[in-house]
């Protein structure tokens, strides 16, 4: 009632213009908005949608796999590694180096380079230029990605390449590199973008990782940057000198900063954007079934994901001893806890086939190297009990956890937190370890402290994933030594793997690396150290418009200049 | 009297920079003693090991905490922040290439925000307890509670998927760059249509709801009804007397709220995918970016603490009570 009265009394009214024109003013502008047009979709260019943005167009500098993705359209190589789907394996390909020529004894390497590159400000590219990168990427001022890689060069004290017994320049164009006595040189010591001497001349060393020319790059690629919108867009632009460039490479591939997975989905059907990759299997399930104009690629990836078990007693490390740990430290008791996982649940609820069985770090991409007679523990509860129970692990106290000498089998299993296939994946396996009477709490921790705790060495039990280098590595995740093998997070440790990542690495004939591999894929099958769960396909999704691209373990974008579009 | 106003203003401010200084040592002891290392991102089995201990050795990791304190205070003595580990270069030059969009942005959205809601207020008191009235109650509950992120992808959903009206996201056109001025302000105002509705929705909630209901308190003060008596206009006494009592106490929660969207806008821009500070913000606490963390708080408590010290100064002048107070 009250309310009532101060309505009438205080009839209060905007100025009468304002009132009339405000709404029509509100649709006025919202109609002149919306009457932009949407951006064109048939232009010789394509968008692809990344997660973040990039720090530095320095090769040298480019940490993250954007940077990488980005640099390599960037920058030339002396040669280039590509995936060779009929060897199953690397291929070199010459890119900057027109012809290279082995000494008799591979102790040097003569260089040809290609006459016709130049750099995007038309200086030519020099023996000089190569020389400059080396010395560069080995310094230890510099902090380059590459620092600390060229233990086939002849090094000086600080680990850094001596230029002047490493380095002949014969002319312009040709130069010889001499390795290090009794090494073992490769196609891959030479595989580093070359980089212009001349924009970092006069700027120290020290001074390189914040130089401008880092974010105002002069490079020598099949794609020169034109733009850097920081946070929101990377223009690249043809650069139709280069002699990768074809009449029907693409005009621009622009580089979209999109956060939100869920955006880069919206954006990919809105055909905002016309790629992806790292597409979660549901959502490639339903763009599949539901998206005429999305094609979907998979390749079998280097991903796999694995239960950690502490092969050590982590609090006896923390005295500097090593003993085997009570619950992990046994082998049996390693493979009855992969018979008690079912692997193929997760594989079939979660990854909706894109993937498959893991039983050895050996990624299938290396068909040649797999050993073909490594079956994968199949998933056998009643097996697993057994086993346990022939290893002393029994309920005898009837509270449905087994134990021996007065301990119970129950443990925390760590996984790091915002990871939804983890997060499906920890549960399965606490389900499945409850049924053959183990107790497993899941713990999640935030990502930094996850990894601090895995070089610490303070977890018993842990859920994670190695994305896999290529060529193999296996020194750094399975060697005895931990200072030799930092990421031995599990603290395996076995003579005869260690004797076999020695001759590994000091082997240079195919075939014999590939015996190796197999006989390491034996041991490790045997021993269990961790329980492999299963290889994670990488899934691209792309617009149909975009041809030949070629989806491939090193990636999609890898050589995105042989890409074109449908006219 | 002047000069009591001023010494308190001058205490105030004193006293904001103390606060700031604290906060950000704070941080800076904070970063360092929890879990995580920013040179995890130099370990990995492409990289050799010996490059980790280089890193580390060229950001001053290895020197104990007190002497990196020292260090901070003495560069910041000269307003430097140090080199972010993450973007290669000082930290107040990476914060200037964040911090002008979330400045523009945070600007427009608080006088939409104003506008409208005031707007609104002004509409459901001419019609109160009617239909509207009652509808925009209801709504601006709804909005309220209403998570940005979800009001976000729900107008990403309608707008770019199912209408197609507005893009969902970024700030410009791929191919903007070499269009008109006119163009180009069109173009982000296509960009940022849906991003200034969902980050205004709760902002225009909570202040229509202060406003609506101050201006119905204040309409039943006896000083209006005085005013009324005395053959004041409705209109007069509405803006000139019943407008500044209600507006008063919304001063406050205005300043803390222009301040929080000065800090950043960080869902907002993640959905949208927009280059704003608090995506920088939070980029910078999760590589272990230590000086970048640093410098986004300082950056960070400066809008808050600021904020709210000019909506106390604008009270003061819209008060006069308050001054009265100072002067005992």
């Amino acid at each position: 009632m009250q309310n009532n009265k101060l309505k009438l009394n205080f009839n209060i009214s905007l100025n009468k213009p304002m009132k009339r024109n405000l709404p029509a003013l509100i649709v006025f502008l919202s109609l002149l908005i919306i009457s932009c047009q949407s951006e064109p979709t048939n232009l010789n260019r394509v968008i692809i949608g990344i997660d973040e943005d990039v720090q530095s167009f320095n090769p040298m500098f480019s940490f993250s796999v954007n940077e990488g993705r980005i640099s390599e359209l960037l920058y030339l190589s002396l040669v280039k590694h590509s995936w060779d789907n009929k060897i199953s394996d690397l291929r070199t390909e010459f890119m900057l180096a027109e012809n290279i020529i082995w000494s008799e004894d591979s102790s040097s390497i003569t260089i040809n380079l290609r006459r016709n590159v130049s750099w995007s400000d038309g200086k030519p590219v020099t023996s000089e230029d190569v020389v400059f990168s080396f010395d560069a990427y080995s310094h230890p001022k510099v902090n380059s990605k590459f620092f600390g890689l060229f233990d086939n060069f002849i090094l000086d004290s600080d680990n850094h390449i001596d230029i002047s017994k490493s380095f002949e320049i014969m002319s312009e164009n040709k130069i010889i590199i001499h390795f290090k006595n009794n090494s073992i040189p490769s196609y891959f010591d030479i595989d580093m973008p070359i980089i212009p001497k001349h924009m970092f001349e006069g700027i120290d060393y020290s001074d390189f990782e914040t130089a401008d020319i880092n974010s105002n790059p002069v490079t020598n690629g099949p794609y020169k940057l034109t733009r850097w919108n920081k946070n929101s867009l990377i223009e690249l632009t043809l650069n139709r000198n280069s002699f990768l460039a074809a009449d029907n490479s693409i005009d621009k591939i622009l580089f979209k900063i999109i956060p939100d997975y869920n955006s880069q989905l919206i954006q990919l059907e809105n055909e905002e954007i016309d790629f992806i990759d790292k597409v979660k299997p549901d959502d490639a399930h339903k763009l599949n079934e539901t998206d005429k104009n999305i094609i979907i690629k998979s390749v079998v990836g280097r991903e796999y994901d694995y239960v950690g078990w502490s092969n050590i007693d982590i609090e006896k490390f923390e005295q500097k001893k090593i003993e085997p740990n009570i619950f992990f430290g046994n082998i049996n008791v390693r493979k009855a806890l992969t018979h008690a996982i079912n692997r193929n649940e997760i594989l079939n609820e979660f990854l909706y086939g894109y993937g498959s069985l893991a039983s050895t770090p050996v990624a299938p991409i290396f068909e040649n190297a797999i050993k073909k007679s490594i079956e994968p523990y199949q998933y056998n509860p009643e097996l697993a009990k057994l086993i346990l129970a022939e290893e002393g692990w029994t309920d005898t106290d009837f509270n449905g956890i087994i134990e021996k000498d007065n301990v119970e089998f129950k443990f925390d299993l760590f996984i790091p937190a915002g990871n939804p296939r983890r997060d499906f994946a920890a549960t399965v396996i606490k389900n499945n370890l409850k049924a053959v009477g183990i107790d497993v709490s899941i713990k999640s921790l935030e990502l930094g402290q996850f990894i601090d705790n895995l070089y610490d060495r303070k977890m018993n039990a842990w859920m994670a994933a190695w994305y896999i280098p290529i060529p193999i590595e296996l020194s750094v995740y399975w060697h005895s030594n931990f200072e030799q093998a930092p990421l031995n997070f599990q603290s395996y440790q076995n003579e005869n793997v260690d004797r076999i990542i020695t001759e590994f690495n000091n082997e240079s004939d195919e075939q014999n690396k590939i015996n190796l591999l197999k006989e390491f894929q034996k041991i490790i099958h045997n021993e269990e150290p961790v329980t492999f769960l299963y290889w994670v396909d990488n899934i691209v999704a792309y617009n149909s418009r975009i041809k030949n691209i070629d989806v491939n373990p090193l990636g999609a974008i890898h050589a995105c200049w042989d890409w074109s579009l449908v006219k | 009297m002047k000069n009591n106003i001023y010494a308190k203003i001058l205490k105030r401010f004193f006293s904001s920079l103390l606060t700031i200084f604290l906060i950000i040592t704070f941080i800076f002891i904070l970063v360092r003693i929890s879990p995580g290392d920013p040179t995890q991102k130099y370990i990995s089995p492409e990289l050799s090991p010996q490059l980790k201990e280089s890193v580390a050795e060229s950001f001053n990791l290895n020197e104990p905490l007190p002497l990196q304190y020292l260090s901070f205070v003495i560069n910041l003595a000269k307003g430097d922040f140090g080199i972010s580990y993450n973007h290669r270069m000082p930290v107040l030059k990476v914060i200037w290439e964040f911090l002008p969009f979330t400045l523009i942005f945070a600007a427009i959205v608080f006088i939409f925000q104003i506008l409208v809601s005031l707007f609104l207020a002004i509409y459901s008191v001419k019609n109160i307890n009617g239909f509207v009235d009652k509808l925009l109650n209801k709504l601006a509950i709804l909005f309220y509670v209403t998570p940005v992120f979800v009001a976000g992808l729900f107008l990403v959903l309608i707008f770019s998927v199912q209408l197609n009206l507005f893009p969902s996201s970024g700030l410009s056109s791929f191919n903007s760059y070499d269009q008109s001025f006119l163009n180009k302000l069109i173009d982000y105002a296509h960009h940022l249509f849906l991003p200034l509705i969902t980050l205004s929705l709760g902002g225009i909630a909570i202040f229509y709801k202060y406003l609506r209901d101050n201006i119905v308190n204040v309409m039943q003060e006896p000083f209006v009804l005085n005013l009324h008596a005395n053959g004041y206009s409705n209109k007069k006494i509405f803006f000139k007397h019943i407008l500044p009592n209600a507006v008063n106490p919304l001063i406050s929660i205005a300043g803390i709220e222009l301040g929080l969207l000065l800090s950043g806008t960080l869902i907002t821009e993640v959905i949208f995918s927009l280059p704003g500070f608090g995506r920088l913000m939070i980029d910078s606490i999760m590589l272990r970016d230590y000086p970048l963390v640093v410098g986004c708080s300082f950056i960070a408590s400066v809008a808050v603490v600021f904020s709210n010290l000019a909506a106390d100064l604008i009270k003061f002048k819209i008060d006069k009570r308050m001054i009265q107070e100072i002067n005992g």
